[in-house]
């Protein structure tokens, strides 16, 4: 018995499920467009012998097949960043564009916000926003590193941040991390549904902030690496019940495959409008686990 | 809002760009046009670069990029800036080898045979920059910072909530 029984009825295959949660996942990274471009990088990593492939459905990722890809000169000089797969999903969702507003509200250590970056190729501008000051450090370094120009940090309590408005908010929440257990193991020893409850007030305020900062028109996508359906599907019904302005968008990434959000959970239907969400499942596309909504402000 | 602002100011700057362009012109040749989409801003004594927008009134731990710092004469231009602006530096250039790139990597000094004037230089390895060196009589101390170094090993753990 552990907090993953609870996900019996809505995980598909759920035997497979449990199997791999035991399985180590392969390194992987993006490659940082700000300092190389993807060929050139890719012409250096064979010159050196490191064995990757591309991601199917995202060309700047990589699977590694080296032990420490950190020690690479490539990543010392911010040609590459090491980051989990299923983590350069959100800024693909989020879809920034170059010269736009945007806020991160949940960035250290800055794997999405690099990438943000880089789509909004060095312009306009990215609130880097994370109020835990031992996490700022390696949010600033990792900008650094990987040449970054368009970012300023603050350090709000994300419930309380300011002001805006911006063309698109990330919130990127602090979650139980369920779907890390491959990468490390153990952290499921920390989870219940008690947990995930406590974190769901937090992620619903951080998310009815974000969406308060946000123009009319615009995107705010909510990701978790969990599975709890109080982290994820409940947060999203919660702020979609208490404003009118709201619709959800689809998420789908071509590749990738997804699962719909759930409409119903112990027993009581939710908004049909979640199945627009989407959850990544470690056994079916060989990753971790991770749970992303798009919501537009109308 | 006004009390906001002015905290900003308080803290970062806005410094006039010719204040920042003229001195990398100087120093390593490299022409303005290089800073052109960047705003800058000083901090204590270190200048900031950021792309060039209007910043909302918050209250910032970071603006953008830190480039420079003027503590110690000369100015010292970080590896992170020179990574970015140093390869179009026209002067004050060292190339490394192989082997001396990973004693420079590795946060080392080692006697290097350049024309280089006394300070700061930028650092290459087949034609990346590797970072910021101090050349001094013949020697060349590596201005790495640690985190940046060789061995140093990754940090930060990703989603820790
Ligand atoms: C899942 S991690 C973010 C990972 C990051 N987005 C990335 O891709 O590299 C969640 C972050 O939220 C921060 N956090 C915790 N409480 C917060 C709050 N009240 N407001 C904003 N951020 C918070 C944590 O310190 C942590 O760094």
């Amino acid at each position: 018995m552990d907090c993953l029984d609870r996900y019996r009825e809505i995980v598909p295959d759920y035997v497979g499920f449990r199997a791999i949660q035991s399985l180590p996942l392969y390194n992987s990274a993006r490659i940082n467009t700000l300092k190389i471009e993807r060929e050139k990088l890719l012409e250096r990593l064979e010159e050196e012998g490191v064995l990757f492939r591309s991601f199917e459905w995202y060309p700047l990722g990589l699977k590694l097949d080296i032990e420490s890809p950190g020690k690479l000169l490539e990543n010392l000089l911010g040609f590459i960043h090491i980051q989990e797969e299923l983590s350069m999903v959100p800024p693909l969702v989020l879809d920034p564009l170059p010269g736009e507003c945007v806020l991160d509200l949940c960035a250290s250590p800055g794997s999405k916000t690099t990438q943000i970056s880089q789509m909004m190729e060095n312009q306009g501008l990215v609130i880097a926003n994370e109020p835990s000051l031992a996490r700022v450090a390696p949010l600033r370094s990792n900008c650094e590193r990987l040449g970054v120009l368009n970012v300023a940090v603050t350090r709000y309590d994300g419930r309380n941040f300011p002001r805006g408005p911006f063309d698109r908010v990330l919130v990127d929440a602090p979650c139980s991390s369920e779907g890390r257990e491959r990468r490390g193991p153990g952290v499921l020893s920390r989870c219940s549904r008690e947990r995930s409850l406590d974190l769901g007030v937090l992620q619903i305020s951080l998310l009815k902030n974000a969406l308060r900062l946000t123009k009319p028109g615009g995107t705010v996508v909510y990701s978790t690496c969990t599975y709890a359906p109080e982290e994820n599907e409940l947060v999203v019904q919660k702020v979609l019940e208490d404003a009118e302005d709201l619709r959800l968008e689809k998420v789908s990434i071509a590749g990738l495959q997804e699962c719909p959000g759930i409409t119903e959970w112990n027993g009581k239907r939710l908004n049909d409008a979640l199945s627009c969400t989407a959850r990544y499942y470690p056994h079916i596309n060989d990753t971790g686990g991770f749970y992303v909504a798009k919501i537009i402000k109308n | 809002m006004s009390q906001k602002s002015s905290r900003i100011r308080n803290v970062f700057e806005p410094l006039d760009s010719s204040l920042v362009t003229r001195r990398w012109q100087e120093r390593f040749g490299i022409s303005e046009q290089v800073f052109s989409g960047c705003i800058f801003f000083r901090k204590a004594r270190s200048i900031w670069a950021i792309s060039d927008v209007d910043l909302p009134a918050l209250s910032y731990e970071a603006v953008g990029m830190r480039i420079m710092n003027c503590k110690d004469r000369p100015w010292k231009p970080t590896t992170s800036a020179l990574q970015i602006f140093g390869r179009y530096a026209t002067k004050n250039i060292i190339h490394l080898n192989q082997e001396e790139s990973m004693i420079f990597l590795e946060g080392g000094s080692q006697v290097i045979e350049s024309d280089c004037e006394i300070g700061y230089v930028v650092v290459f390895y087949r034609g990346d920059v590797l970072g910021c060196g101090l050349y001094s009589h013949g020697k060349l101390v590596s201005q790495i910072p640690k985190e940046r170094r060789m061995a140093s090993t990754i940090k930060g753990a990703e989603c820790e909530a």
